[in-house]
């Protein structure tokens, strides 16, 4: 092919050298042109054979190269999160960890001393009262759902598998706890398209025209006599002149 | 024998050429293996192997050799393993096969081998690591010297066999003898064989008698990046063999996806990859997600048909009624723009697994010619299952359209339900489909999602296929494999314990295990039979009702693909002809009717082909269920299951045989909801379900049983028949004890039944 592919959606001006017929869109889908978008960076697939392939170098991260310029050489590159956020104190005092919960035990958070109220006495380790501590202290779970007399659980249990462990099974009991959970898909919406889940029922604007609005009158006319019928109704007078005598 | 010599030596110039080039690649102690100087030794043990002639192998030395003797062989006149005379194809093939990306790197795949016992070997698709791997296996096993043989695994039928015979023809020897496969229901092997293909599934089925794969002595797990369950369970046991028997020597060969997984699972076994032949591929993704994935896909092709240049098109959808779907949409589009807008042609061809094989070969025809001289040129665009994914390659795709979704198979042990469902692929999968473009030039990828959502909703692999089924046969098929212990057993994903714990007990509540989790006697008898275990259950206790010869059959029926056809033009008429075998009491039945109609036909003398097109049968599962039948037979003959049948005048004829059904099914029944209701109710599992509208079963019973529960957009069971619930008391006493049942409709329900039964009971007593 050597004439190069052709834009419809982007070239609607007439450029003069293609002929007429070919440029006017038809049918109904190929008129919706899908503006697709290349894969950023090293999105697409290099060949593997070193023959075909350009050969580029491996990218280097640009935040492993800042950080070989900032830090000293013994520290390796994106250590953590906490030694670049709390860099400044780095120095200072050598940060201690919490055994618990691997968190840098800090005083307290400046915004926190600020709230305290002066009156109220600091409280004396205020790390173990956070709640990240306390999440991270060992605490029994609640037992497995499961049915114990199930003879499949029997027969696990008696080789060694515990069904409140919160453990799979395997050589090291690494596997999943909980079977892969089913979804049903029984609509036609591509990957990444959200719903919204209450979505309000769509209300149609309509156009009034004479037809509608008669027709909203007398329904108007209508109601208003069944109300006045009953209330004033008077079940004498119909007895004689059938029903609606007013 | 001079002509021919001759001849050879006149068309293999070039390979003389690679002789010498491999030589210097090669090792440097081979100087021995001049090609020049190998009248020296000519004689040197000319006796050695028992074939009665003097084999070029007779000189290499077990786990020893070299790639350049390896070739060496190869390039003889003479056949190295049969002593026969080259045919002049395989020289022809043969360098082809010196192309391979694989054979560049021979010496180093042996000089790894020798190194160790297991091996993960990685290789793209296209590098020949199938065919040739297990070739040079061969040449450095000398299967002939110590009478092991080599196996290599693959997770699907078709390519065991078409592998097998093209390997076959490879070495130049018929198919079954010196290279052979077995698959379920067919081996093709002899006494001769060295290399057997096999799939995964049948090697685990022979391990069973041979716990120790002591027939083996290097075995090739292919495909392995695939995690088949049988792949899975392969892996952990041979883990285990691997270190009882140190001669046995295991290679695992994987796309490159996730080899360091099964490095590090191997004990950090070596790793060997290859490059394979694949050009870059373009990744484009659109900027908004899509409201309709089908209809992006099919405007997505038309795009790519108006303005990109010449090359096919593969597009990925789910399922046969979106993929005939489409397929029209497309063509009728294209139509239009060949009138309105002088576009090329584009042929159009759908491709799923229950296409008629014939229909399956239209993928691979030519991409039509332009319309006329100097015109745009056409194309094809070929609208597949995940089938084109892995399992086969089509040449000349540049461009693949992806909307991202494949039918999965998932199974949930809480309901017990096993379904298909269309799911979004993996990340690994959406790479393996864009690779899929770049097989014959640089191709573009079409990803019918945002890079951010294939960034993040998308999993990094699919899920193994021993997560998502149904463990009740590989349970039992790892207990008579002397695994007892579940919980500790090496898997690469173990699965979840709830998935284990209904396994255990559907094989409990069959009699296959007792109440310990021993295996029974009747559990060890149903591994014998390469089936589910129902079905296995069933066929075992069939001659107690009678009718085994019967229900032989119905198995047989049930474990190949619907046999009914049902082309789109003739609905009605294929309706029509069905009925004419139905059987109002139910579909097992039908098909029974069919098969013995079949038989009947066969037997008068009748075209078949020709009888079943017009009865609208499948010729081709017909028979092999006819195949399977006699494989079972056999298999019952020699565990002494008796082969009977009750009289067909005989009123009971059709009973016993739905009560034969129970026995095998009584896990899979369902109840009506209320009279005239076309609401049914799984017993224990509670799922609401209909009877599939294939159904012929014209109900006026309240109690089915069913073959299998299908998950669409609503909830089916297929295949079912027409039971009294006596017969679940009778039959299945400890799973229906009325006392274990949830409170509900079925409880009170067969709570009233056993009153009855009671009650008769009683006045029989007192009489």
């Amino acid at each position: 092919m050597a004439s190069p592919p052709r834009r419809i959606s982007e070239d609607d001006d007439y450029d003069g050298e293609t002929p007429l017929e070919r440029i006017r869109p038809f049918g109904t889908l190929h008129r919706k042109q899908i503006a697709f978008v290349p894969a950023s960076g090293d999105g697409h697939l290099n060949s593997t054979d070193t023959a075909i392939s350009s050969g580029k170098a491996p990218r280097q991260d640009v935040a492993d190269i800042y950080l070989s310029m900032v830090l000293p050489e013994d520290v390796k590159p994106r250590s953590t999160q906490n030694t670049t956020s709390a860099g400044t104190s780095k120095d200072a005092a050598p940060p201690s960890v919490c055994e618990v919960c691997k968190l840098p035990m800090t005083p307290l958070a400046p915004e926190d001393t600020s709230q305290a109220p002066e009156g109220v006495p600091k409280p004396a380790t205020p790390h173990e009262t956070s709640l990240a501590h306390q999440l991270c202290l060992p605490h029994s779970h609640p037992p497995s759902a499961l049915d114990r007399s199930r003879m499949g659980l029997t027969y696990l249990s008696t080789y060694g598998w515990d069904p409140d462990a919160r453990k799979g099974l395997g050589f090291k009991q690494q596997g999943i706890q909980y079977p892969v959970k089913t979804k049903v898909k029984d609509d036609k919406l591509g990957i990444g398209m959200e719903v919204p889940k209450n979505l309000p029922p769509k209300k149609k604007e309509t156009m009034l025209d004479a037809k509608k609005v008669r027709k909203m009158a007398e329904e108007e006319k209508r109601r208003a006599a069944r109300i006045r019928q009953q209330l004033f109704q008077r079940d004498d007078l119909e007895k004689y002149l059938g029903p609606g005598a007013a | 024998m001079a002509t021919k010599r001759s001849i050879v030596e006149g068309d293999s110039g070039s390979q003389d050429l690679k002789r010498v080039k491999m030589g210097k690649g090669g090792d440097a102690k081979d100087d021995k293996f001049n090609p020049y100087l190998a009248h020296h030794y000519e004689d040197d043990n000319s006796n050695g192997n028992g074939n009665g002639f003097s084999s070029p192998l007779d000189k290499l030395e077990r786990h020893k050799t070299t790639a350049a003797q390896a070739s060496k062989c190869e390039d003889s006149d003479l056949n190295p393993w049969t002593g026969q005379p080259h045919s002049q194809r395989y020289f022809g093939i043969l360098k082809t096969r010196r192309d391979l990306p694989v054979q560049k790197q021979r010496q180093e795949f042996l000089d790894m081998y020798h190194s160790t016992q297991i091996l993960v070997f990685v290789g793209e698709t296209g590098s020949g690591k199938t065919t040739q791997i297990p070739q040079y296996v061969l040449y450095d096993e000398l299967p002939h010297l110590n009478g092991k043989l080599i196996a290599c695994t693959q997770p699907r039928r078709v390519a065991a066999m078409s592998v097998a015979q093209r390997v076959a023809d490879e070495l130049d020897v018929k198919l079954g003898e010196e290279v052979g496969y077995s698959i379920r229901f067919e081996n093709k092997t002899g006494p001769k064989t060295m290399l057997k293909y096999m799939t995964d599934g049948q090697l685990l089925r022979e391990s069973m008698h041979d716990h120790d794969m002591s027939r083996y002595g290097c075995i090739i797990l292919d495909e392995a990046h695939e995690r088949t369950l049988a792949t899975d369970i392969l892996m952990a046991l041979l883990k285990q063999i691997a270190a009882r028997r140190k001669d046995l020597k295991i290679i695992v060969m994987s796309a490159t996806l996730d080899a360091q997984k099964f490095q590090t699972y191997f004990y950090n076994a070596p790793l060997l990859a290859v490059p394979g032949r694949t050009y870059p591929v373009e990744i484009f993704y659109t900027p908004e997600p899509e409201r309709d994935y089908v209809e992006a896909a099919v405007r997505t092709v038309l795009q790519i048909h108006a303005t990109e240049p010449e090359g096919d098109i593969l597009l990925f959808l789910t399922g046969e009624e979106e993929i005939e779907d489409a397929c029209r949409r497309i063509s009728l589009e294209v139509d239009d723009m060949i009138r309105e807008s002088d576009a090329g042609p584009m042929k159009v061809y759908p491709l799923y697994g229950t296409l008629p094989p014939a229909q399956q070969q239209r993928i691979f025809d030519k991409a039509p010619e332009a319309l006329r001289k100097g015109g745009r040129p056409g194309r094809k665009c070929i609208v597949s299952t995940n089938i084109a994914e892995t399992s086969l390659t089509i040449d000349g795709i540049v461009y693949v359209v992806d909307p991202g979704f494949s039918k999965q198979k998932i199974y949930n042990p809480r309901s017990r339900v096993e379904s298909l469902l269309v799911s979004p692929i993996s990340k690994a999968s959406a790479q393996q489909r864009a690779g899929r473009a770049g097989r014959t030039r640089p191709g573009k990828c079409f990803r019918l999602y945002t890079e951010k959502a294939f960034k993040k909703e998308l999993i990094e692999q699919t899920y193994p296929e021993i997560l998502r089924s149904n463990l009740a046969n590989t349970v039992l098929e790892l207990k008579k494999l002397g695994v007892e212990d579940l919980v500790h057993f090496d898997l690469m994903d173990p699965p979840a314990p709830e998935t284990m714990m209904r396994a255990l007990e559907e094989l409990n509540y069959l009699a296959c295990l007792d109440d310990d989790g021993e295996l029974t006697k009747m559990g060890s008898l149903a591994s014998e039979f390469p089936l589910d275990p129902a079905l296995a259950v069933m066929l075992i206790s069939s001659p107690e009702f009678y009718c085994s010869n019967e229900i032989l059959s119905i198995t047989s029926l049930l474990s190949v693909p619907q046999i009914w056809v049902r082309p789109n033009n003739a609905r009605k008429r294929a309706d029509e002809m069905k009925m004419q075998f139905a059987h109002s009491d139910g579909d097992h039945l039908t098909l029974l009717n069919a098969y013995h109609a079949f038989k009947g036909a066969e037997q008068n003398g009748q075209d078949v082909k020709q009888w079943c097109h017009e009865h609208f049968l499948s010729f081709r599962h017909l028979s092999s269920a006819d195949n399977v039948r006699a494989q079972l037979k056999r298999i019952m003959e020699t565990h002494d299951i008796e082969l009977m049948s009750t009289s067909f005048q005989d009123k009971d004829y059709y009973t016993n045989i739905r009560r034969a059904l129970v026995s095998g099914f009584f896990m899979q029944v369902a109840m009506r909801e209320s009279s005239n209701s076309k609401v049914y109710k799984t017993v224990k599992d509670d799922q609401l379900v209909m009877i599939h509208p294939s159904t012929v079963v014209q109900s006026p019973y309240d109690w089915v049983v069913y073959n299998e529960f299908v998950l669409t957009t609503k909830q089916y069971v297929r295949t079912v028949t027409n039971i009294r619930p006596e017969w679940l008391l009778e039959i299945a006493p400890i799973y229906y004890d009325v006392d274990t049942f949830e409170k509900g409709e079925i409880k009170s329900a067969l709570t009233r039944i056993t009153e009855k039964i009671r009650r008769r009971q009683a006045m029989k007593g007192g009489r």
